[in-house]
């Protein structure tokens, strides 16, 4: 008598791109914030005094979350792509850039002409329209992976 | 093992303090943690005026603050249209004058960063940044 060989129950048709597709923008998202993380890591008083331009925070503060946001960007970059506390890495991701996108744009409006700071010294050779339209596009993407849920695997 | 939500912010959020402090730690005596540090590259109005012809003018505000009003005789150099303008820039330098870059006001950081990338891509000294920037002109000139 042969040995029986089960088939393990292949996914429903359909089902593996767009999980592919989901998995492929987590890993983007999560490389641009370990990017942006990392870039800020290796001159953190630049980013306090990027911080401090807004002129919404006092240096005190500015100087303090300049060491600590770049290592949760970092830290929610690796959590994105290796999909673990993977809806907590969305959520503070996705408040990291409202709280960048509303302080550019209070800065704008107020007549401040600053760097970004969200890519540390690389910020500077983007225009603001193009960090404005980058964080949008990165928004949207956080906030369709918050609403695309994981399918479990059988 | 399923994280709730609430833990999984918990965890990132304070494993994220652990590297940190220890960058802090390592950062502390180099750093002034209550005060913003001084820009040494600043320069007053008084002083900027008192070089006379020998300064040249930078605005790094947005072409359109430049085209509404500027310090006279100043060039536009931003980040924007960087090649261009600084070829332009350098027509009008030589070694003798003194760069003095301005943006908006004394926060905004534009000028900063201009006059950075003076001193490092094109290898410019005597490269200043105007304290208090186009709104402590327009003060000072009313």
């Amino acid at each position: 008598m042969g040995e029986t060989t089960q088939i393990a129950s292949s996914a429903p048709i359909g089902a593996g791109r767009p999980q592919f597709v989901r998995l492929a923008f987590a890993v983007i998202v999560g490389g641009v914030f370990i990017y942006a993380g990392g870039a800020k890591l290796f001159d953190p008083l630049r980013f306090a005094s990027d911080i401090s331009n807004y002129n919404i925070l006092p240096w005190s503060v500015a100087v303090r979350l300049a060491f600590y946001l770049p290592w949760l960007e970092v830290l929610c970059g690796f959590a994105l792509i290796f999909q673990r506390l993977f809806n907590g890495a969305v959520l503070i991701t996705g408040a990291l850039m409202l709280i960048f996108l509303g302080a550019s744009v209070s800065a704008k409006a107020r007549g401040i002409n600053i760097s970004c700071g969200c890519f540390g010294s690389a910020s500077g050779s983007l225009s603001f329209a193009w960090h404005l339209a980058l964080d949008l596009v990165l928004l949207a993407v956080l906030v369709a992976l918050w609403f695309w849920p994981k399918r479990a695997s059988r | 093992m399923r994280v709730s939500l609430g833990g999984q912010l918990l965890l990132l959020l304070g494993l994220a303090f652990i590297p940190a402090i220890g960058q802090a730690l390592y950062y502390r005596q180099m750093v002034s943690w209550e005060k913003a540090p001084v820009d040494s590259a600043l320069v007053s109005v008084a002083q900027a005026q008192s070089w006379g012809d020998r300064v040249l003018w930078l605005d790094a505000r947005p072409d359109q603050d430049f085209a509404r009003a500027h310090i006279p005789g100043a060039l536009q150099l931003n980040e924007d249209e960087w090649d261009e303008q600084l070829r332009m820039m350098l027509t009008a330098w030589s070694p003798e004058r003194k760069v003095v870059v301005y943006c908006s006001q004394k926060s905004c950081n534009a000028s900063h960063e201009v006059a950075e990338r003076l001193r490092k891509e094109a290898r410019l000294t005597n490269v200043y940044v105007l304290d208090g920037g186009w709104e402590e002109w327009e003060r000072q000139h009313k």
